[in-house]
């Protein structure tokens, strides 16, 4: 009776271990691709990109260990604080002109009545058009003689034309003008879905309590849109320190290396140095790299508090 | 506006709205929104307007406006150009890209976010916890050995196996697969759902398999759309892998990047290529403009 339960026992917890190991491979399987490609795509070239940084490399073969000659020819680089500077420069910028308008927008659209579903396409239009396309649009409204539309604006008005991108201190603000226009849609839109979410009834209370609409949107909007901001606000400094595509396409890096970002810079080593800086690249990636992980630990502090909280 | 506007409490409310301060407030709000909308629009209205102008009226008389806008002049200005251009086959190539692009990230990161929200297998925290991290991380340090790798793929370096990617669609195809931020979109929506719908179907007799298809896949449609939208949308915007990748076989961000280095095209024609590559986002956004103006909630990505 009593061996009889037991080989019962041992038979249910082996058909339970079996299943469950199928269970485990199917799950594997169904995510075998996932993984491959992330390994094949991300994590490997990842850590090799920190491995070779140590290496002397020819063109895209890789030579000997060099220790940190890469890193010093990265660092020792003439223009390497001016590159930073301008990276730096990029991020204050978008944050001046890009950060706030997009809550805004997001504010007054939540309240008008009026033309709203209008605006909201109208809103949206900047952000559909593919992004070569738009950059290559905004190349010629800033063209620096009167074929530009900015200059046959400042034209009609009497104005003498502009330099825009050719003009080394407007160089970088006229990229992230650009850059906010093509992008503060989509972020528009995020706030707006968030501030459909705060309840009517907090406002009506906050109404009944005798607050003005400053006042309700100092004390019931603000708390409720604090978080997404904030994690807004660091996700926007890590992109935008890693900004390449615009100055490669509108400004060349120029006038005078006034646009070069460091990442541009990193394109111009691994792509356009005729084999020469591809030990470079990896080792000024190491560099952004190192740079960006303190503000992407920071966001996923922020992260988790910002969900705890809601 | 005779009669009061009425409207759900927000910032202002309808008692705000009758009187003085509240009503200059909102049409502030509405001017605003009106400039807004002007300053999204006039680029793109002047680009087109350019295309459609003789090159000798874009480099002397700088107006706004096309002296000719018949309708005749414009089909003539878009044959005209469309025969200049020659992108036919650039256009089918991206089509394409596309959809591979398309199949690749649906189904890997699909599947991918799948199991680790619902089957959990052993090993998955693990993953799930490299997912995460590499969501954040910069690109630019895996941009190099990317390419290398794409010389000889799959391996990593020199090798008399590799096969050289350079110049097909697969580094595109491939990468599309690469997203964690969509893998984490994916788990989200799957999170969502309960987990007694899976052990239901179970009971029932279905398998892993079938429990997906059957069950989970029409329950996160609604994410399938949005990030099918993302996808087709950036393979017609992106130039960058296809600048390090592609030479012969073009596709139409890329050619549209080309031509600001080719001095011998006409400034109308120019223009109208930015038109041209433009009108296939334009017509996924006509289709599907509900979806992507209302329901972003989804795109929250938790990590």
């Amino acid at each position: 009776m009593k061996i009889n339960k037991d080989t019962d026992v041992a038979k249910r917890m082996r058909a339970r271990n079996s299943a469950r190991l199928r269970n485990n491979i199917d799950a594997w399987i169904l995510m075998l691709p996932m993984v491959i490609i992330l390994y094949l795509f991300v994590w490997r070239p990842t850590v090799l990109g920190g491995v070779w940084s140590f290496f002397n490399m020819r063109a895209y073969t890789v030579l000997d260990f060099c220790g940190l000659d890469n890193y010093i020819k990265v660092l020792s680089h003439t223009q390497f604080l001016p590159m930073l500077w301008n990276t730096v420069q990029y991020v204050l910028w978008s944050l001046i002109v890009g950060f706030l308008p997009p809550l805004f927008i997001a504010i007054m659209l939540n309240e008008i009545i009026h033309f709203k579903s209008g605006f909201r396409v109208l809103i949206y239009i900047p952000a559909v058009i593919p992004g070569i396309a738009a950059m290559l649009m905004w190349y010629f409204m800033y063209y620096p003689d009167q074929t530009g539309l900015l200059n046959m604006l400042l034209g009609k008005l009497g104005i003498k034309s502009f330099g825009w991108l050719n003009n080394p201190d407007f160089t970088i603000l006229g990229i992230i003008i650009y850059m906010t226009w093509k992008g503060f849609a989509g972020t528009m839109l995020l706030y707006y879905a968030s501030l459909q979410s705060v309840s009517v009834e907090v406002y009506e209370a906050a109404l009944i309590d005798g607050a003005g609409p400053f006042k309700r949107l100092w004390h019931v909007t603000r708390p409720a849109m604090e978080g997404l901001l904030l994690l807004n606000l660091v996700r926007q400094i890590i992109s935008v320190f890693q900004i390449m595509e615009q100055p490669l396409a509108m400004t060349g890096g120029g006038p005078n290396g006034a646009s070069t970002s460091l990442s541009y810079q990193l394109y111009q080593y691994g792509f356009n140095s005729g084999g020469k800086g591809t030990g470079q690249a990896m080792a000024l990636g190491v560099i952004i790299f190192l740079i960006l992980i303190v503000f992407t630990i920071f966001y996923f502090k922020l992260n988790k508090k910002v969900e705890d909280r809601y | 506006m005779k009669k009061h506007i009425s409207k759900q409490t927000g910032v202002l409310s309808t008692s705000d709205l009758k009187t003085a301060s509240g009503k200059l407030i909102y049409w502030i709000f509405f001017a605003l929104l009106v400039m807004v909308s002007i300053a999204s629009v006039v680029p793109a209205v002047w680009t087109v307007l350019t295309s459609f102008k003789d090159t000798h009226e874009i480099y002397s008389e700088f107006s706004f406006f096309p002296k000719d806008m018949s309708i005749n002049r414009i089909v003539t200005r878009i044959t005209e150009s469309w025969n200049y251009l020659q992108l036919g086959d650039s256009f089918i190539n991206t089509i394409v890209l596309s959809i591979g692009n398309l199949i690749v990230s649906i189904v890997v990161c699909g599947f991918g976010g799948y199991v680790l929200s619902k089957l959990k297998p052993k090993g998955s925290k693990l993953i799930f916890t490299l997912v995460v991290w590499t969501m954040m991380m910069p690109g630019q340090i895996r941009m190099v050995p990317n390419y290398i790798s794409w010389l000889h793929f799959p391996f990593a370096g020199e090798s008399a196996y590799g096969i050289n990617l350079l110049d097909t669609f697969w580094p595109m195809w491939l990468s599309a697969g690469a997203d964690t931020f969509a893998v984490l979109l994916f788990k989200n929506a799957f999170d969502g759902l309960s987990s007694s719908y899976v052990e239901a179907a179970k009971i029932d007799g279905c398998t892993n398999y079938g429990v997906f298809f059957k069950i989970m896949l029409p329950l996160v449609m609604p994410v399938i759309i949005y990030q099918s939208i993302n996808v087709l949308s950036s393979a017609w915007s992106d130039f960058f892998t296809p600048l390090l990748v592609l030479d012969r076989n073009v596709v139409v961000p890329l050619k549209i990047y080309r031509l600001q280095t080719d001095t011998s095209i006409q400034m109308n024609t120019y223009f109208m290529a930015l038109v041209f590559a433009s009108v296939p986002p334009f017509i996924i956004f006509a289709v599907f403009q509900k979806r992507i103006l209302g329901g972003i909630n989804i795109g929250g990505v938790k990590g």
